[in-house]
Protein backbone atom coordinates (compact mmCIF):
# COMPACT_ATOMS: atom_id res chain seq x y z
CA UNK A 1 0.00 0.00 0.00
CA UNK A 2 1.22 3.50 -0.33
CA UNK A 3 1.85 5.69 2.22
CA UNK A 4 -0.50 7.94 3.34
CA UNK A 5 0.00 11.25 2.81
CA UNK A 6 -0.26 14.21 5.01
CA UNK A 7 -2.82 16.63 3.85
CA UNK A 8 -1.78 19.83 3.62
CA UNK A 9 -3.54 23.16 2.56
CA UNK A 10 -2.92 25.07 -0.56
CA UNK A 11 -1.93 28.42 0.58
CA UNK A 12 -4.24 31.09 -0.45
CA UNK A 13 -3.10 33.78 -3.37
CA UNK A 14 -2.58 37.06 -2.46
CA UNK A 15 -4.75 39.17 -4.83
CA UNK A 16 -3.11 42.21 -5.42
CA UNK A 17 -5.50 45.41 -6.28
CA UNK A 18 -5.62 45.65 -9.90
CA UNK A 19 -3.25 48.35 -11.33
CA UNK A 20 -3.88 50.44 -14.47
CA UNK A 21 -1.18 52.22 -16.42
CA UNK A 22 -1.65 55.80 -17.09
CA UNK A 23 -2.94 55.47 -20.33
CA UNK A 24 -5.34 52.95 -19.23
CA UNK A 25 -6.67 55.73 -16.88
CA UNK A 26 -6.34 59.09 -19.44
CA UNK A 27 -9.57 59.93 -21.21
CA UNK A 28 -10.86 58.63 -24.36
CA UNK A 29 -12.19 60.36 -27.30
CA UNK A 30 -14.83 59.80 -30.25
CA UNK A 31 -13.75 61.34 -33.63
CA UNK A 32 -16.60 62.45 -35.15
CA UNK A 33 -17.73 63.55 -38.43
CA UNK A 34 -20.61 66.36 -38.78
CA UNK A 35 -23.06 66.24 -41.54
CA UNK A 36 -22.83 69.42 -44.00
CA UNK A 37 -24.45 69.81 -47.17
CA UNK A 38 -21.11 71.14 -48.64
CA UNK A 39 -18.61 68.49 -48.87
CA UNK A 40 -19.15 65.71 -52.08
CA UNK A 41 -20.06 62.25 -50.81
CA UNK A 42 -17.16 61.02 -53.35
CA UNK A 43 -14.95 63.82 -51.44
CA UNK A 44 -15.80 62.13 -48.02
CA UNK A 45 -15.36 59.05 -48.84
CA UNK A 46 -11.77 59.46 -50.33
CA UNK A 47 -10.65 61.16 -47.44
CA UNK A 48 -11.40 58.34 -44.75
CA UNK A 49 -9.58 56.15 -47.08
CA UNK A 50 -6.90 58.32 -47.24
CA UNK A 51 -6.73 59.30 -43.71
CA UNK A 52 -7.70 56.22 -41.73
CA UNK A 53 -6.48 53.58 -44.77
CA UNK A 54 -9.98 52.56 -44.80
CA UNK A 55 -11.09 50.33 -47.86
CA UNK A 56 -13.74 52.03 -49.58
CA UNK A 57 -16.28 49.59 -48.54
CA UNK A 58 -15.92 50.80 -44.43
CA UNK A 59 -15.49 54.38 -45.85
CA UNK A 60 -18.78 54.39 -47.84
CA UNK A 61 -20.66 53.17 -44.74
CA UNK A 62 -19.17 55.75 -42.50
CA UNK A 63 -19.75 58.38 -45.20
CA UNK A 64 -23.33 57.57 -45.91
CA UNK A 65 -24.11 57.06 -42.06
CA UNK A 66 -22.88 60.78 -41.74
CA UNK A 67 -24.75 61.73 -44.76
CA UNK A 68 -28.28 59.83 -43.21
CA UNK A 69 -28.39 60.01 -39.88
CA UNK A 70 -26.09 63.51 -39.67
CA UNK A 71 -22.70 62.27 -37.73
CA UNK A 72 -20.38 59.23 -37.50
CA UNK A 73 -18.40 58.40 -35.06
CA UNK A 74 -15.09 57.43 -37.36
CA UNK A 75 -12.66 56.45 -34.37
CA UNK A 76 -12.25 56.33 -30.30
CA UNK A 77 -8.28 57.56 -29.14
CA UNK A 78 -6.34 59.14 -26.58
CA UNK A 79 -6.49 62.82 -26.49
CA UNK A 80 -3.19 63.34 -28.68
CA UNK A 81 -4.55 61.05 -31.27
CA UNK A 82 -8.17 62.33 -31.56
CA UNK A 83 -6.42 65.61 -32.22
CA UNK A 84 -4.55 64.78 -34.88
CA UNK A 85 -7.36 62.92 -37.05
CA UNK A 86 -9.61 66.33 -36.41
CA UNK A 87 -6.76 68.44 -37.74
CA UNK A 88 -6.20 65.88 -40.48
CA UNK A 89 -10.15 65.80 -41.13
CA UNK A 90 -10.33 69.40 -40.67
CA UNK A 91 -7.43 70.06 -42.94
CA UNK A 92 -9.68 68.70 -45.38
CA UNK A 93 -12.40 70.62 -44.77
CA UNK A 94 -14.54 68.16 -42.91
CA UNK A 95 -16.42 69.09 -40.23
CA UNK A 96 -15.00 67.07 -37.69
CA UNK A 97 -14.82 66.97 -33.65
CA UNK A 98 -13.47 65.08 -30.62
CA UNK A 99 -15.88 64.50 -27.64
CA UNK A 100 -15.16 62.94 -24.59
CA UNK A 101 -16.14 59.32 -24.59
CA UNK A 102 -17.09 58.90 -21.01
CA UNK B 1 -11.90 66.22 -68.83
CA UNK B 2 -10.59 62.59 -69.18
CA UNK B 3 -7.83 60.61 -68.22
CA UNK B 4 -5.42 59.84 -70.09
CA UNK B 5 -3.17 57.75 -68.07
CA UNK B 6 -2.54 56.67 -64.82
CA UNK B 7 0.67 55.01 -62.94
CA UNK B 8 2.47 54.13 -60.12
CA UNK B 9 3.69 57.74 -60.67
CA UNK B 10 0.47 59.92 -60.97
CA UNK B 11 -1.73 60.58 -63.59
CA UNK B 12 -2.40 62.81 -66.83
CA UNK B 13 -5.88 64.37 -67.80
CA UNK B 14 -6.39 66.01 -70.79
CA UNK B 15 -8.72 69.29 -70.77
CA UNK B 16 -10.06 71.06 -72.65
CA UNK B 17 -9.16 75.16 -73.11
CA UNK B 18 -12.35 76.31 -71.16
CA UNK B 19 -11.40 73.63 -68.75
CA UNK B 20 -7.57 74.71 -68.37
CA UNK B 21 -8.60 78.04 -68.13
CA UNK B 22 -11.31 77.68 -65.50
CA UNK B 23 -8.88 75.40 -63.01
CA UNK B 24 -5.98 78.47 -63.53
CA UNK B 25 -8.57 80.69 -62.42
CA UNK B 26 -9.93 79.24 -59.90
CA UNK B 27 -7.14 77.80 -58.20
CA UNK B 28 -5.28 81.04 -58.82
CA UNK B 29 -8.31 81.99 -56.14
CA UNK B 30 -6.98 80.39 -53.24
CA UNK B 31 -6.55 80.99 -50.58
CA UNK B 32 -10.20 83.00 -49.86
CA UNK B 33 -10.26 84.31 -47.05
CA UNK B 34 -11.38 82.12 -44.38
CA UNK B 35 -13.32 83.88 -41.33
CA UNK B 36 -14.51 80.79 -39.43
CA UNK B 37 -12.64 79.61 -36.68
CA UNK B 38 -12.99 75.75 -36.47
CA UNK B 39 -14.34 74.04 -33.12
CA UNK B 40 -12.47 71.41 -31.58
CA UNK B 41 -15.87 70.09 -29.87
CA UNK B 42 -19.27 70.29 -29.53
CA UNK B 43 -19.71 68.82 -26.13
CA UNK B 44 -16.45 68.98 -24.06
CA UNK B 45 -16.66 71.42 -21.20
CA UNK B 46 -13.01 70.48 -20.04
CA UNK B 47 -10.73 74.32 -20.35
CA UNK B 48 -8.64 72.25 -21.91
CA UNK B 49 -10.29 72.09 -25.20
CA UNK B 50 -10.32 75.73 -25.64
CA UNK B 51 -6.37 75.53 -25.40
CA UNK B 52 -6.38 72.48 -27.87
CA UNK B 53 -8.95 74.77 -30.33
CA UNK B 54 -6.44 77.54 -30.61
CA UNK B 55 -3.97 75.40 -31.69
CA UNK B 56 -6.14 73.46 -33.79
CA UNK B 57 -7.12 76.62 -35.52
CA UNK B 58 -3.35 77.63 -36.14
CA UNK B 59 -2.06 74.73 -37.47
CA UNK B 60 -4.70 74.72 -39.53
CA UNK B 61 -4.04 78.14 -40.88
CA UNK B 62 -0.09 77.00 -40.93
CA UNK B 63 -1.51 74.15 -43.48
CA UNK B 64 -3.67 76.31 -45.42
CA UNK B 65 -0.18 78.39 -46.07
CA UNK B 66 1.70 75.28 -47.17
CA UNK B 67 -1.11 74.72 -49.52
CA UNK B 68 -1.35 78.39 -50.92
CA UNK B 69 2.84 77.46 -51.74
CA UNK B 70 1.97 74.94 -53.53
CA UNK B 71 -0.62 75.88 -55.69
CA UNK B 72 0.53 77.84 -58.13
CA UNK B 73 3.16 75.11 -59.49
CA UNK B 74 0.21 72.94 -59.75
CA UNK B 75 -1.26 74.98 -62.09
CA UNK B 76 2.23 76.45 -64.08
CA UNK B 77 3.24 75.76 -67.43
CA UNK B 78 5.44 72.12 -66.84
CA UNK B 79 2.46 70.78 -65.10
CA UNK B 80 -0.73 72.19 -67.22
CA UNK B 81 1.04 71.72 -70.91
CA UNK B 82 -1.02 72.84 -74.25
CA UNK B 83 -1.10 70.37 -76.58
CA UNK B 84 -2.72 71.97 -79.79
CA UNK B 85 -6.04 72.88 -78.95
CA UNK B 86 -6.26 70.61 -75.86
CA UNK B 87 -4.25 71.07 -72.56
CA UNK B 88 -2.81 67.93 -70.46
CA UNK B 89 -2.87 68.05 -66.92
CA UNK B 90 0.01 65.74 -65.22
CA UNK B 91 0.03 65.36 -61.80
CA UNK B 92 2.25 63.57 -59.21
CA UNK B 93 0.40 61.69 -56.16
CA UNK B 94 0.97 64.23 -53.69
CA UNK B 95 0.33 66.55 -56.22
CA UNK B 96 -3.46 65.36 -56.72
CA UNK B 97 -4.04 65.36 -53.13
CA UNK B 98 -2.83 68.93 -52.70
CA UNK B 99 -5.57 69.45 -55.60
CA UNK B 100 -8.02 68.59 -53.97
CA UNK B 101 -7.50 69.78 -50.85
CA UNK B 102 -7.53 73.56 -52.61
CA UNK B 103 -10.41 72.76 -54.78
CA UNK B 104 -12.91 71.90 -51.79
CA UNK B 105 -11.10 74.61 -49.70
CA UNK B 106 -12.62 76.88 -51.93
CA UNK B 107 -15.90 75.08 -52.30
CA UNK B 108 -15.81 75.32 -48.50
CA UNK B 109 -15.50 78.95 -48.34
CA UNK B 110 -17.63 79.65 -50.88
CA UNK B 111 -20.85 77.98 -48.97
CA UNK B 112 -19.28 79.71 -46.09
CA UNK B 113 -19.17 83.39 -47.57
CA UNK B 114 -22.98 82.50 -49.16
CA UNK B 115 -23.94 81.87 -45.22
CA UNK B 116 -23.52 78.43 -45.33
CA UNK B 117 -27.15 77.53 -46.94
CA UNK B 118 -28.23 74.03 -46.61
CA UNK B 119 -29.81 74.14 -50.01
CA UNK B 120 -27.18 74.79 -52.52
CA UNK B 121 -28.95 75.08 -55.31
CA UNK B 122 -28.90 79.30 -56.66
CA UNK B 123 -31.59 80.38 -56.71
CA UNK B 124 -32.93 81.60 -60.34
CA UNK B 125 -31.28 85.33 -60.41
CA UNK B 126 -29.17 85.43 -57.46
CA UNK B 127 -27.67 88.48 -56.86
CA UNK B 128 -24.45 89.66 -58.61
CA UNK B 129 -22.38 89.34 -55.11
CA UNK B 130 -23.55 85.32 -54.04
CA UNK B 131 -23.29 84.42 -58.08
CA UNK B 132 -19.65 84.43 -57.73
CA UNK B 133 -19.22 82.37 -54.81
CA UNK B 134 -22.13 79.71 -56.27
CA UNK B 135 -19.92 80.04 -59.27
CA UNK B 136 -16.92 79.11 -57.32
CA UNK B 137 -18.71 76.05 -55.62
CA UNK B 138 -19.80 74.62 -59.08
CA UNK B 139 -16.51 74.51 -60.53
CA UNK B 140 -14.52 73.66 -57.39
CA UNK B 141 -17.38 70.62 -57.47
CA UNK B 142 -16.56 69.85 -60.90
CA UNK B 143 -12.79 69.48 -60.83
CA UNK B 144 -13.28 67.55 -57.42
CA UNK B 145 -15.36 64.59 -58.81
CA UNK B 146 -13.82 64.83 -62.32
CA UNK B 147 -10.39 63.82 -60.25
CA UNK B 148 -11.82 61.20 -57.93
CA UNK B 149 -14.22 59.61 -60.86
CA UNK B 150 -12.69 59.44 -63.81
CA UNK B 151 -10.04 56.56 -62.17
CA UNK B 152 -12.89 54.55 -61.10
CA UNK B 153 -15.09 55.23 -64.69
CA UNK B 154 -12.00 53.79 -66.06
CA UNK B 155 -11.47 50.80 -63.48
CA UNK B 156 -15.09 49.90 -64.63
CA UNK B 157 -14.61 50.30 -68.36
CA UNK B 158 -11.61 47.90 -68.31
CA UNK B 159 -13.37 45.70 -66.46
CA UNK B 160 -15.80 44.87 -68.40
Amino acid sequence: MPPTLEPHTIPRPTIENETRSDEDLAPTYYVVCWNDPVNLMDYVTHVFMKIFGWQRQKAEQHMLEVHEKGKSVLIREGAEKAEFYVYQLQGYKLQATMEPAE
Amino acid sequence: MRLLTQSEGGWRYQLSRGEAQALRSLVKLFPIPANVAVKITKTDPDPQAAEREKLLNKSLAEHREELRRNAQPLISDDRLKIRGDRYVLSLGLDDRETLLQILNDIRVESWRALGQPENLDPLTNPPESERVHHNRMSLAGYFEHMLLNLEETRKAATER
